[in-house]
């Protein structure tokens, strides 16, 4: 529960691009899950522009806002192996996290 | 307390009965009293927020999908812009803070489900959970079983909830681990085209807004369960309760 940040920050991506996340060091705290690090997806939507929570954890309420996006992975991409062609897993990224993977 | 059960090569002292409080729990209460201290609120203030927050419940949720499911254009609007659309059926979502209640925020995302998409939401990091439409999340909800293996085997888990789906339908799993608050708008289903709103609300239960159970015209969230008699009874004939043995 804190005030919504609306610093305006250019949105990096727009809703169909390819996308990777970056496998960054954690530095104490962060909200980007193990598991789809690496991993490459498709943004879904665009949700708010917000601090991240590696900043928001420590009260960096100074820190820079970024647009946050759902992305929108195959679970096929996220698993090895898994047998189901057509399912998908969603979460929310920052623009901090995400790298283009327009290939 | 100083049963033990062995392991073959080993034994170790049997689990005392008491109950485990975590270090996020610990921390809660040093803040609380803090606070209380400094006259920022009461214990009475806490008390009643906390009796509050506990007895939301599901019914905001099951009246927002009845009232999707008879009324396009609300539904359009709870796709839209989900905490608007709960504003119309008198759920706040800044209530009682005026921001919302803590880490609940005010993004809603409501999710339909369609005949070739189904969606089920889970929370990995923790148990975000869309509070003021569904109340507090049930207990399977936070636990790491269902955190960790939802997102690995959905359909398995799936299964064990009851739930089969065929494998053309796509499952989309929602891994809550931001501001977005997520709920499942399922599909209405067959044999309910005559009903009222309030009828339809009766059978849109938590689960079927979690994503872990399809609503059903005959059966509603206040059912009572049915008892289902052993069809192999250990000992043979199965007894009636209080028959003789």
């Amino acid at each position: 529960m804190e005030s919504r940040k609306t610093g305006n920050a250019p949105a990096h991506f727009n809703v169909g691009d390819l996308v990777r996340v970056k496998d960054l060091p954690n530095l104490f705290y962060s909200r980007t899950q193990m598991y789809v690090r690496g991993v490459r997806g498709t943004i879904a939507a665009r949700t708010y522009e917000d601090l991240l929570p590696e900043d928001e954890a420590w009260n960096r309420d100074d820190a820079q806002p970024e647009q946050f996006y759902i992305v929108r992975f195959r679970q096929k991409d996220l698993w090895d192996g898994y047998p189901f062609e057509n399912d998908t897993l969603q979460t929310e990224l920052p623009d901090r996290w995400l790298e283009p993977a327009g290939d | 307390m100083a049963q033990t059960h062995d392991h073959g090569d080993h034994s170790h002292p049997a689990a005392p009965m008491v109950e485990e409080i975590s270090d996020f729990e610990i921390l809660e209460i040093a803040v609380r009293e803090l606070a209380i201290e400094k006259g920022l609120f009461t214990a009475e203030d806490h008390r009643k927020f906390t009796e509050w927050a506990e007895q939301i419940g599901p019914a905001g949720g099951s009246r927002l999908v009845a009232k999707a499911w008879t009324d396009p254009a609300f539904k359009a609007r709870v796709l839209s812009d989900g905490v608007a659309a709960c504003r119309e059926i008198g759920i706040d979502w800044a209530e009682p803070t005026g921001q919302g209640t803590p880490s609940d925020y005010m993004e809603l995302r409501v999710l339909e489900d369609t005949p070739t998409l189904h969606h089920v939401i889970v929370c990995t990091l923790c148990s975000c959970y869309p509070r003021p439409l569904l109340g507090h999340s049930p207990y399977w909800y936070r636990s790491p079983n269902y955190r960790r293996r939802l997102v690995r085997w959905p359909r398995q888990v799936l299964t064990e909830f009851g739930l089969v789906l065929p494998p053309e339908v796509e499952i989309r799993v929602e891994d809550s681990n931001q501001k977005c608050r997520f709920m499942v708008l399922p599909m209405r289903p067959a044999g309910t085209e005559s009903w009222s709103e309030e009828q339809l609300a009766e059978i849109v239960t938590r689960d079927c807004m979690i994503g872990v159970a399809l609503p059903r015209p005959d059966r509603k969230a206040d059912d009572v369960r049915p008892v289902h008699k052993a069809s192999r009874p250990v000992g043979g004939e199965h007894h009636e309760p209080g028959g003789s043995p």
